[in-house]
């Protein structure tokens, strides 16, 4: 009885503490040890291990040493237009930038987190632009982006379109909730394999198909584009129905009446969409594509499976790439790798919910 | 199948007493040994086979435990080094000994071997008793499968184009030429004329050595084909390696639309299903070849050592020179071959930290599975994954018939395994620290690059010479380069 | 109201406001079928190869069993009988793992949830930087210079306590509920990979590797941030009058959370629960770097299947099968928690 009494008054701490405590030694230890590894050279020794401090060797060995064409990738020439879209991208950001200034309500930390993510989505711009001209080729980290920008997007476009078509009253809705929910509870793994299956052109169920059109001599394993393209299908398939989902139901709860009101003025599907159904799912919208960036940025599974990461390194991840240094033991490598991806995962999706996610919120309110 | 397992299990029980040199039967009750391997049925499939006959015999339980090809290396390093020792026993490929060793997590062997008279070392071949299983002079592995890579071709199809079995990598494309885009299996399709494993993470990285090895090495197995064993300069930058890679890459046009993904098990399924008139492999597709329930191609598969070149690196220049009883003392015909003995044949290790009950039932288990009453069954079955590696599996024929393969093709398929073994010029797999940094990581990302067409074959030398360099200077190039002249048998 | 309309009217139009067209109707359901089989085929595809033979395989698609091609259950067979025991023992640590870190999750999940929604915290800058200076301190006497752990925790926790009342008096900015809810979810994004090395290098000390716990313990963490982000939202939309009557009548916090809130929420608590399992049923990464014999999961065995002898599609198959089965099943069973469950708390973000 005492100890019961004990925890009500400490309840405060009593419910909140083993979470915090279990995230801190799961988060900030890793994190801290991790940074300490990626700055460090890993090697077995008898009857154990060795970890000798070297600086950021394993970072700059990533950025300009050996491993830049595999990291970054191989630098290609720039285009007239690319130097137009990369002019256009910096006055962007710079005005955006400035409208923040001139707001008025700047904050210290707004400013420096702003300046932050403005620079490495210029950077990143600049990178992809530079790799995937001519000569150049995308090492893991613009692949990575590829997935997860391209990936996201066409989820989300193929999700938004079929939950705007469905909205409506019809029957049996709830089958297909349940079958579309069946995807996202299917290993990763599982689904890689299967599409594996699916996707070849000799044994698979539409080689037929591919024979048709005459493309049994077709392979989208050797062509880079083709295979991350059936990397993005098998993540599609997973993923498509959860924004579908999540959208739909967003999609239900917007105000009916303004809908009615408005199509007995003669509005039109298009002007009650742009102005009461996507204003009323903004925020939602901005929710679930926060959750997939969280999620997309970890792919590896499906790359893995399909292809080894190949043709060459056209199909291979941050993740993967930093599993297979982890495979042959040079463990700041990966870490160094694991540290990059968590630098542009965290300033992406930070900036994601502040500059975005917020303020679909605030119009809200 | 059934059957024939029953009778060896009954078979074993006579085999019992000869076990008592390490335990008698059932001593070994209620003892469990964890055994990792990759992932079967190959290799897997027979330990997890006779595992119970074992288990009824000695009373040792095997867990077989399987990981993924990729990961077998690491996951049993960090297994050991990390202390869990969550595993007992292994079978793994000798070449990563090397690293298991040095460290000190492997038990040795030799004491155990030689007290076991049911081994019958004698009838092990030399090259996998005297330089697979052992380390420094002592042993530490069991081998349970004899590995070579071979090129397969189809009998059939040669006969029919008047072409004979290839002796240079010139012949070979030039088969592969004349054969590609004719119907193979009589399904009216166009098949292809050479199927190579090249996908990333997988294989690759020994298909290009087995046929770098006739350009490079032609003074004999303690030449070596990685690195000159006078500086440790990597030997991938020069004229013969650029050849080896000009007909890899040349393969590329004869061979299936999506060769560049596909790892040996296709390219094994692609070639017994009748789809290919040439293959590269090791001893595998002997027997694959004649199973009933899969093959297409029974008694149509000719085996023939790895073709060579009859131009040779000198090693002083970088350049390509013509082979004359100089620069080729080995070469027959004028053509210099070098069998490249891929891998070294999957082998049984134990770790030392475990109990000594468990150690002893691993050895015995080992053993066991080596001993010629189940070997000389194993390596005649293609899912068992084990190729010959013992003298009298080479001698009695009457195995090989009985398994389904016609007398002539036996007499081919043995003959080519032997004259492998036999040859002085040998090429030997990278046994030094890191090698699977060597080769999995630097030598396979180039190769694949290249075939991708993401680089050319200059810079995929350059690449492959400059990662070498840095993974010498990052181990220390004397102390790498003593590891490997140590096991090239070099001073 | 109008009788007579034409029959471009009637396939084009609604009958009345809030219906539909019959047209847009059926294109409607054409579009949900073709979805539909676009979900469904993979897994009949899965399904059907995992009653074929090899032949049946490699000699090019058939359909269907029966029809194209006699069934067989020889995959069946080799997975269950000459398998056994070693596709038994991963089935068997993955329903144990899932289970043990679902439940543990939900519990410290909600109870944090519970938490944040009804109890005002306030953290102040000051004790975080502490914190965080004190562990880099403890990890660097640990990692570099050999001090024992346990000795640098405890000297670590020691200094924190020490420190903590002038610290806070000098940086006094505080965090609020929301910001302990960001940190939470924001613990999501990193990557695991980044957190496994980590994690082994923490689980060989505390002798943990290759065991259920260690596994549990492992996936509770990385799953708690989506229960408390889910299950706050549920809560926040339970009235706060109840809760207030049964405190005057002398319930403790803990008490009214168990026997009135969780009960109430129990839809959201569901299709958490389900969400969490599934997670945790299916994790690959973490399980390939923290398991080796003993404790290895399901997808290692379902990735394992890719051999050298090619990929063992109809084991394979099998495999995957046997994994998504349970899955199905019990969202089935529970399709009603989770219809107005995960969608009532996604939607709400």
């Amino acid at each position: 009885m005492r100890l019961s009494a004990w925890a009500d008054r400490q309840a405060a701490a009593v419910m909140i503490l083993p979470a915090v405590l279990i995230l801190l030694a799961f988060s900030l230890f890793p994190l801290l040890a991790s940074a300490y590894l990626a700055l460090s050279r890993f090697s077995l020794a008898a009857g154990g291990y060795k970890i000798r401090f070297v600086g950021t060797r394993n970072f700059a060995k990533l950025l300009i040493g050996s491993e830049q064409f595999h990291f970054l990738g191989t630098f290609g020439r720039l285009s007239v237009l690319d130097y137009l879209i990369l002019g256009l991208a910096v006055a962007s950001c710079g005005y955006g930038l400035w409208r923040y200034l001139a707001g008025g309500r700047a904050g210290l930390l707004g400013l420096a987190g702003r300046l932050i993510a403005g620079l490495l989505a210029l950077a990143l711009l600049a990178l992809a632009l530079i790799v995937l001209n001519a000569p150049g080729f995308p090492g893991s980290l613009v692949v990575t982006l590829v997935y997860v920008v391209a990936g996201v997007a066409l989820q989300f476009a193929l999700g938004l379109g079929l939950a705007l078509l469905c909205a409506q009253p019809l029957k049996g809705r709830n089958f297909f909730r349940i079958v579309f929910f069946i995807p996202l509870m299917v290993t990763p793994v599982g689904i890689a394999y299967a599409f594996r299956m699916l996707a070849d052109m000799g044994k698979g169920p539409f080689a037929p198909i591919w024979q048709l059109f005459g493309l049994a001599q077709f392979s989208w394993a050797s062509d880079p584009w083709s295979a991350r393209l059936v990397v993005m299908i098998g993540d599609a398939w997973q993923w498509t129905p959860f924004l579908f989902l999540v959208l739909l139901a967003a999609i239900e709860n917007q105000p009916r009446d303004q809908v009615e009101a408005a199509r007995i003025d003669g509005a039109s599907s298009f002007q009650i969409f742009r102005d009461i159904t996507w204003p009323a799912i903004a925020p939602v919208a901005a929710t679930v594509v926060l959750i997939r960036l969280i999620e997309a940025f970890k792919i590896i599974d499906l790359p893995n499976v399909l292809t080894n990461g190949g043709p060459g390194i056209a199909t291979e991840s941050l993740t993967l790439h930093a599993f297979i240094a982890w495979r042959t033991q040079d463990l700041g490598a990966s870490a160094a790798v694991g540290y990059s991806l968590l630098f542009v995962a965290t300033v992406t999706c930070v900036a994601f919910f502040n500059l975005v996610a917020q303020r679909t919120r605030r119009h809200e309110a | 199948m059934k059957l024939r397992a029953w009778l060896s299990g009954t078979a074993m029980v006579a085999m019992a007493s000869l076990l008592t040199s390490v335990g008698q039967a059932k001593d070994f009750d209620g003892v469990t040994v964890n055994v990792m391997t990759f992932t079967g049925p190959q290799i897997a499939e027979p330990l997890q086979r006779r595992g119970p006959d074992f288990e009824a015999l000695t009373g040792a339980k095997i867990n077989v435990i399987t990981v993924p090809f990729s990961d077998l290396y690491t996951k049993l390093l960090t297994d050991w080094a990390s202390g869990t020792n969550s595993i007992d026993a292994a079978v793994f490929a000798p070449q990563w000994m090397v690293d298991y060793v040095g460290p000190g997590y492997l038990e040795d062997l030799t004491d155990w071997a030689a007290a076991d008279t049911a081994l019958q070392a004698d009838d092990i071949a030399p090259f996998f008793r005297e330089f697979s299983q052992t380390y420094n002079g002592r042993t530490y592995l069991l081998t349970l499968d004899g590995d070579f890579q071979m090129v397969y071709y189809r009998t059939d199809l040669f006969a029919e184009a008047g072409l004979t079995a290839p002796a240079t990598w010139d012949d070979y494309l030039n088969a592969a030429k004349t054969l590609h885009g004719k119907d193979m299996n009589g399904d009216g399709q166009g098949d292809y004329g050479s199927c190579i494993a090249k996908k990333r993470n997988a294989q690759s990285y020994w298909m290009i050595t087995s046929v770098a090895g006739g350009f490079i090495q032609a003074k004999g197995t303690s030449e070596g084909v990685f690195f000159d064993s006078a500086s440790m300069a990597p030997l991938v930058n020069n004229e013969a390696f650029g050849a080896a890679l000009d007909v890899y890459t040349a393969t590329t046009q004869y061979g299936p639309p999506d060769e560049i993904n596909l790892d040996v098990g296709d390219t094994r399924s692609l070639f017994t299903t009748g789809r290919c008139a040439l293959t590269l492999d090791w001893g595998d597709i002997g027997t694959l070849a004649i199973d009933p329930e899969n093959s297409k191609v029974i008694d149509k598969v000719g085996s023939v050592m790895l073709p060579g070149s009859k131009k040779v690196l000198d090693r002083a220049s970088g350049k390509l020179v013509d082979c004359d009883a100089n620069t080729c003392p080995h070469a027959i015909d004028g053509v210099n071959r070098a069998p490249f003995a891929a891998f070294g044949g999957w082998s049984g290790g134990i770790n030392k930290a475990a109990d000594a009950k468990v150690k002893q039932a691993a050895y015995a288990f080992f053993s066991y599975m080596s001993q010629p009453a189940q070997s000389n069954v194993d390596v005649t079955i293609g899912k068992t994954g084990f190729n010959p590696y013992r003298i009298s599996q080479f001698d009695k024929i009457d195995q090989w018939t009985k398994a389904g393969m016609s007398e002539a093709a036996a007499k081919d398929y043995l003959g080519a395994i032997k004259a492998s073994l036999d040859s002085p010029n040998m090429v030997l797999d990278l046994r030094i620290p890191k090698n699977q940094a060597y080769q999995q990581v630097v030598l396979d990302t180039a190769i694949a690059r290249l075939l991708a067409g993401e680089i050319d074959k200059t810079a995929a030398m350059q690449a492959i010479e400059a990662g070498w360099n840095e993974l010498n200077e990052d181990e220390g190039v004397d102390e790498q380069l003593g590891f490997y002249k140590a096991t090239l048998g070099q001073k | 109201m109008t009788p007579a309309r034409s029959l471009h009217q009637r396939l084009l139009e609604p009958a009345d406001v809030g219906a539909m067209a019959p047209l847009a109707k059926l294109a409607c359901y054409g579009l949900l079928g073709l979805w539909t089989i676009v979900v469904l085929f993979p897994l009949y595809w899965l399904l059907v190869t995992s009653v074929k033979l090899p032949i049946h395989v490699d000699a090019g698609p058939v359909y269907l069993p029966f029809v194209d091609f006699m069934p067989s259950g020889h995959a069946w067979r080799y997975i269950f009988v000459e398998l056994g025991n070693d596709t038994l023992r991963p089935y068997l640590n993955s329903v144990i793992i899932a289970l043990g870190s679902t439940a543990l999750a939900v519990l410290f999940g909600s109870l944090a949830a519970y938490a944040l929604v009804r109890i005002q915290y306030r953290v102040t800058v000051g004790s975080i930087l502490a914190f965080i200076l004190i562990l880099a301190g403890v990890v660097a006497a640990a990692w570099r210079f050999g001090v024992p752990w346990p000795l640098a925790t405890a000297i670590g926790l020691a200094l924190f306590l020490l420190f903590l009342g002038s610290l806070n008096r000098h940086l006094k900015q505080a965090l609020g509920n929301n910001d302990i809810l960001f940190w939470m979810i924001s613990n999501r994004i990193m990557p695991p990979v980044v957190a496994v090395l980590p994690i082994y290098i923490m689980f060989q000390q505390l002798k943990l590797l290759d065991t259920h716990l260690g596994l549990i313990i492992t996936y509770m963490a990385v799953n708690l941030p989506i229960v408390v982000w889910l299950m706050r939202d549920f809560f926040a939309a339970i009235p706060v009058d109840l809760e207030e009557s049964a405190q005057i009548d002398g319930a403790s916090k803990l008490r009214i959370l168990f026997t009135i809130v969780l009960p109430l929420a129990r839809a959201g608590l569901v299709a958490c629960t389900l969400l969490v399992l599934i997670l945790a049923w299916n994790e690959y990464l973490l399980a390939l770097f923290l398991s080796t014999a003993d404790a290895q999961t399901l997808p290692i065995l379902v990735a394992a299947q890719n051999a050298t002898r090619g990929p063992q599609w109809w084991y394979m198959s099998v495999l995957i099968v046997i994994m998504i089965a349970p899955v199905i099943l019990i969202t089935v069973l529970l399709q009603r928690f989770i219809a107005q469950g995960i969608l009532v708390g996604a939607v709400k973000g």
